[in-house]
């Protein structure tokens, strides 16, 4: 029991071992799943929330600057972990993967049966092509301060234009009340939310509007600083939960 | 009332998002470290990171068991924030503000019985109260909407003082407006229904409830619009499979790259490899590869999507936010004709009985008498004086209770000094006796005053309520 084992005398485990450690390989897959698709969604739910629930609230402006900030979060924690411990390049996707699963059973469930929206008024939007840069960063650069830099800021700004294939066609203008709305603005007005009054919407305000056609540029820009602080905040965060206790036991 | 949904938007109670914190980083940390009390002398030199133990895992059959246990936890939070909170919550606001914000008045429907895809509308007036508490923000941003339980019926226009009006609006204290809402069924069923006022910073101001039967069947609801280009769009699936496509494109891509680590011996392997210092084994030069092309090819996709879509909608517009301008009607309430000054009002709590101690000037050229006392969406009636027409909708009329001192008709030009009590158990029962207990007990409401050919003046009261308690 020394310190490492040196490259000559190390033997990979074969037979029951190797059967046994990839049985705990799946186990370990599936809880994480299922850890990441409650907690990170959870986690995504009452930060970004109305940001991503609401067809309507995904503005030019605080929407692509709070979502990528917000979900950058577990994917630098668990991208430290399993990075640091298994050189496993998959952190990121797993967990904006796992929260795409949460927050499609939620939309589906809790919103469209449970609360007859229409689901294309409460589309999730997608982080994953963020995460998979993410996670090709951290692989190539093998750097946190790499992967804060230029992975944070790639993370924050693919979002907008990741999303706009999909939301678009709900900023087509419609003629409402002598007046134009979008689609979306519409979705807010026709599909009544008692607890979701027009007022409280989050968007278009702040001094981001001052710049008008470039305030989505700027405000991913703005995101793509944050996110550079926060992944790496974040990858601490996960450092610190996982020291190796266990795993040196085995 | 209590069987109906109040929000749409999920309200998360403080204490399940407290514990969700609590769990959370614990069973992080479960899940990734395992119970060390199963391992051996290693336990406590944990942060040495350097023993690697050649022995297969076991006896960690109780780590499923809390992960089990915990993930259940998780998830009963996680659905237990998910509940839509219960009741519309008529009689959460305090008593004054249900009496001194937004005066109901004349609220009707146009139907109560209608069928999936059918319009029916509610109208009515309110008057903004002049003596708005101190303690709640003015109106600056107001929102007329409709508690439903969720979207089942739909709002396809809505008018303040005749004025289309789709964003929020600013509302003076003191003005008078009148509203009409159209609305269309989209999922059958019996609902109880109100119009009310979300105040920024203030809550819900409930107006009066109805129940609405909605027949038919959901599968027949339609609900196209057309857009500016012309289009028509059914609102109802828009952008849905557009959606979905470009989710499962991404979630193509996500679960490639997952599966190729997966495919290989992961988290024990790959561990013990490292610490043998073999990591340059664990990122193949293939690996490598793949990463490059990841790099350069997930942003490429994206600005071609990106391109491709904004060539495709080159008029998308921002959300709109602006504020709508709508300003007060004419004078409806002290339009001036009939002026009363509250001298006094007391709440005799055994009685159940507000009286007001009124100045009050006929001006105008008829003898005119005391009909209703309205607050808080209770009306109070006159026996003596013919009541106007009632909507079925009314369930919080107190039909006699109204009594006034002096009964005989006050005539053009009387100034005259009277009591007028309102006595019903309804002071109770909608918790609008709480007022006397409140850090601000004054007291609002309208008073309607006929005289002989139908011609209606309404005044508004306000006034420091008096507790009485024999
Ligand atoms: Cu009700």
């Amino acid at each position: 029991m020394s310190a490492n084992l040196s490259t000559q005398t190390f033997k990979p485990y074969t037979g029951e071992k190797a059967r046994i450690s990839r049985a705990y390989d799946y186990l370990i897959l599936v809880l994480a799943l299922f850890l990441f698709i409650g907690s990170f969604h959870l986690h995504f739910a009452l930060t970004v929330g109305d940001w991503d629930f609401w067809v309507d609230w995904k503005d030019r402006q605080w929407w692509p600057l709070v979502t990528p900030l917000m979900g950058i979060t577990f994917p630098a924690a668990v991208q430290a972990v399993l990075w640091g411990k298994f050189r496993l390049p998959l952190g990121a996707t797993l967990c904006v993967a796992a929260l795409s699963i949460g927050t499609w059973i939620a939309r589906i469930f809790a919103y469209h049966y449970w609360n007859y929206f229409p689901i294309n008024m409460v589309l999730p939007s997608t982080m994953l092509p963020s995460a998979l840069v993410l996670d090709a960063i951290l692989m190539l650069s093998n750097s946190l301060t790499i992967t804060a830099i230029f992975g944070g800021s790639m993370f924050a700004l693919l979002f907008y234009p990741a999303n706009w294939p999909i939301f678009a066609m709900f900023h087509v203008p419609v003629e409402a009340g002598n007046g134009q709305l979008t689609l979306a603005d519409l979705f807010g007005f026709q599909y009544i939310r008692t607890g979701m009054p027009e007022y409280l919407r989050i968007i278009e305000r702040g001094t981001l509007r001052t710049y008008g056609q470039i305030a989505t540029p700027l405000s991913a820009f703005c995101s793509a600083l944050l996110c550079t602080l926060m992944y790496t905040l974040w990858w601490y965060i996960g450092k610190w939960f996982a020291t190796t206790r266990y795993l040196s036991n085995i | 009332m209590k069987t109906l949904i109040k929000g749409s938007h999920y309200k998360l109670n403080p204490s399940m998002v407290r514990l969700a914190h609590h769990l959370c980083p614990r069973g992080y940390e479960r899940i990734q470290l395992g119970s060390p009390e199963n391992g051996q002398k290693d336990y406590y030199g944990r942060n040495n990171i350097t023993t690697v133990r050649p022995e297969p895992v076991e006896g960690h059959h109780q780590t499923p068991l809390k992960c089990i246990i915990l993930l259940g936890l998780i998830f009963s939070v996680y659905m237990l924030t998910m509940q839509p909170v219960m009741a519309h919550g008529e009689k959460a606001l305090e008593p004054f503000i249900r009496m001194r914000t937004i005066q109901w008045y004349d609220v009707q429907w146009s139907k109560q019985k209608f069928n999936v895809n059918e319009e029916i509308n509610v109208s009515g007036k309110f008057h903004v109260a002049e003596d708005w508490p101190a303690s709640v923000p003015k109106p600056e941003a107001a929102f007329l909407n409709i508690s439903t339980p969720g979207p089942v019926l739909i709002r396809t226009e809505r008018y303040l003082n005749d004025k289309p009006y789709m964003n929020s609006v600013a509302l003076q204290p003191g003005g008078d407006y009148n509203f009409k809402v159209v609305l269309k069924g989209r999922l059958p069923g019996h609902y109880h229904i109100h119009p009310f006022f979300n105040l920024k910073d203030t809550g819900q101001v409930m107006g009066p409830g109805v129940w609405l039967d909605i027949a038919g069947d959901a599968a027949d609801f339609t609900n196209d619009i057309q857009t500016i280009n012309g289009e028509m769009v059914n609102m109802e699936t828009y952008g849905l499979g557009n959606g979905i496509f470009w989710h499962s494109f991404w979630a193509v891509l996500a679960t490639a790259w997952l599966l190729w680590w997966v495919r290989r011996p992961l988290f024990i392997a790959r561990y013990r490899m490292l610490q043998a210092g073999m990591e340059d084994e664990l990122i193949t030069p293939f690996d490598r590869k793949i990463g490059k092309a990841m790099l350069i090819g997930v942003p490429l996709l994206v600005f071609a999507a990106y391109s491709m879509t904004a060539s495709k909608y080159p008029k998308a517009i921002p959300l709109q936010a602006s504020l709508d301008q709508i300003l007060p009607l004419p004078a409806q309430v002290n339009a001036g004709v009939v002026n009363v000054e509250t001298v006094k009002a007391e709440y005799r709590v055994p009685e159940r009985t507000m009286t007001f101690t009124l100045k009050i000037k006929n001006g105008s050229d008829k003898p005119i008498q005391i009909g209703e006392f309205a607050t808080g969406n209770v009306r109070f009636f006159n026996k003596d004086v013919p009541k106007p027409e009632l909507g079925s909708s009314e369930s919080m009329t107190s039909s006699e209770g109204l009594s006034v001192d002096n009964a005989a008709p006050i005539q053009p030009g009387e100034q005259r000094t009277m009591t007028i009590a309102a006595k019903d158990a309804l002071w109770e029962s909608e918790r609008l006796d709480g007022l006397i207990n409140d850090a601000d007990s004054r007291i609002g409401g309208l008073l309607f005053f006929y005289d002989g050919t139908g011609e209606r003046y309404i005044s508004s009261l306000t006034a420091a309520v008096i507790p009485k308690f024999n």
